[in-house]
């Protein structure tokens, strides 16, 4: 269980997060919907404990983020991928997805390595284990910092706009692995504007509007007019939006 | 003394005199280097108090010529601490220290050259610290590093001629009696010239070298 209980982020003057509450068990397919600036890049930053929290609390599986003890123990169960991939650019793309296994679960190289291979297969980049991020395309580089979280094994994997800086030709590639991973009932806390894509994965929506989570409903309830869509912010948030 | 013509015998000479010169740079470089990092990292634990001293120290060192610095070990430190300082005893200390400030001030600006997204990338994986500085920082800031690190001991190769005003037989040195045994000034400089531009142009060519070697994959740097 990832456990979001009443947290308050704020930097500086500004308050980010004000009291958000979330749960998602295991085999959930959670999206986090907002416009820019309602705090969903903070709320996974928080999550991973790339930020100190004000006041509340976040457990994973019990492990609470805000103790330096317990941290360590939360971030090997939760796997993060990036807007904009931060892969490590001196490593080659096997390098990249192996590091973290070998440092931290004392994975032994070959085995690490093996896993990384197929891990790259199931994206399609079998044949790019050797090379470098800076030869890859976008999408490849995307595709590789998802087998870089997925090489951990983690218990809920954390995707904070994993596509907002691809094109489209690569935002379908890289969604077409998210949605493999779905249906193999991957864990997935999801931030994202692809709100089409978020209705055919996700189990639940939930809106973030101003730091405050006003809606948390299943996805079919999310869209429909007497559900997510009697709040005004979300109604005018989906139209804003889809373009039809 | 009667003047003499320069001889293939003084090239021996001078090549001893450049001798003394390299020796004392390899190992000056070499302490500044360790010395130099060692403050780096007091700086990148964020080490209370030591962190500031060795700020300080950075400037003061950066900020004032070598040849005072000199003077001062091989003059001022005698006089205040009723001890002996050989001349290349000074002149060890003096470059050794001013190698590590500008080691220093390199090795932090490499550092900070890494982006914050960079380290988190690492961390949020449950990587530590240490291994964070070992993986990702280290291989990343010496690549940057390079490139002013072999700019800055070229530099210091050419200081070290500053040792024969104390006193040590280097390159300079014996340039200065030849020149007062021959009278033949130009040909002398030009000489010792022309060896203290060999010597560093092989400390850049084996910096060039190296730098290829450490910046073989991050010369896209597209993320």
């Amino acid at each position: 269980m990832l456990k979001v209980e009443n947290v308050r982020k704020a930097f500086s003057e500004v308050t980010v997060l004000d009291g958000v509450d979330l749960t998602i068990a295991p085999g959930e397919v959670v999206s986090i919907l907002g416009s820019s600036g309602s705090g969903k890049s903070t709320l996974i930053r928080c999550i991973n404990g790339l930020e100190r929290l004000n006041a509340g609390r976040i457990t994973v599986d019990d492990f609470d983020v805000s103790k330096p003890k317990e941290l360590a123990e939360a971030r090997k169960r939760s796997g993060t991928v990036f807007q904009l991939f931060n892969l490590y650019p001196h490593m080659s793309v096997l390098q990249n997805i192996t590091l973290a296994p070998i440092e931290v679960l004392k994975t032994p190289r070959p085995e690490a390595e093996a896993i990384a291979r197929k891990l790259l297969e199931s994206v399609g980049l079998a044949d790019r284990a050797d090379a470098y991020p800076a030869q890859l395309s976008g999408g490849q580089r995307q595709r590789v910092g998802i087998c870089r979280a997925l090489a951990m094994q983690p218990r809920y994997l954390l995707l904070d706009e994993v596509t907002s800086a691809l094109d489209p030709e690569m935002t379908a590639e890289v969604l077409a692995i998210l949605a493999k991973l779905a249906a193999q009932g991957t864990t997935m806390l999801f931030v994202t504007h692809e709100i089409e894509f978020a209705r055919e994965i996700s189990d639940r929506i939930v809106f973030l509007d101003k730091g405050r989570l006003v809606v948390d409903l299943p996805t079919d309830r999310f869209f429909a007019a007497d559900g997510g869509r009697a709040q005004p912010r979300v109604a005018q948030f989906l139209s804003r939006m889809r373009k039809d | 003394m009667r003047f003499s013509d320069f001889t293939s015998y003084d090239l021996i000479l001078l090549a001893q005199g450049l001798g003394t010169n390299i020796a004392l740079f390899l190992v000056t470089s070499l302490i500044g280097l360790l010395i130099g990092l060692g403050w780096a990292l007091v700086r990148f634990y964020r080490v209370p108090v030591l962190a500031q001293i060795v700020t300080f120290l950075s400037e003061l060192l950066k900020n004032s010529p070598v040849l005072v610095q000199l003077f001062l070990v091989f003059f001022g430190l005698p006089a205040l601490l009723h001890i002996r300082v050989t001349p290349v005893t000074a002149a060890t200390i003096t470059l050794s220290a001013n190698t590590a400030a500008f080691v220093y001030v390199i090795a932090v600006s490499a550092i900070e050259s890494i982006e914050r997204e960079q380290v988190e990338a690492a961390r949020v994986f449950g990587i530590t610290r240490w291994q964070v500085l070992r993986h990702i920082v280290t291989p990343q800031a010496a690549a940057f590093a390079v490139g002013p690190l072999v700019a800055l001991l070229v530099n210091q190769l050419q200081v070290t001629s500053l040792i024969s005003v104390i006193g040590v037989v280097d390159l300079t040195k014996i340039g200065h009696i030849l020149n007062m045994r021959t009278l033949k000034p130009f040909v002398v400089w030009t000489v010792v010239g022309l060896l203290y531009y060999g010597a560093a142009k092989l400390v850049a060519l084996l910096g060039e070298r190296f730098e290829n070697r450490l910046r073989a994959h991050s010369a896209w740097r597209g993320l």
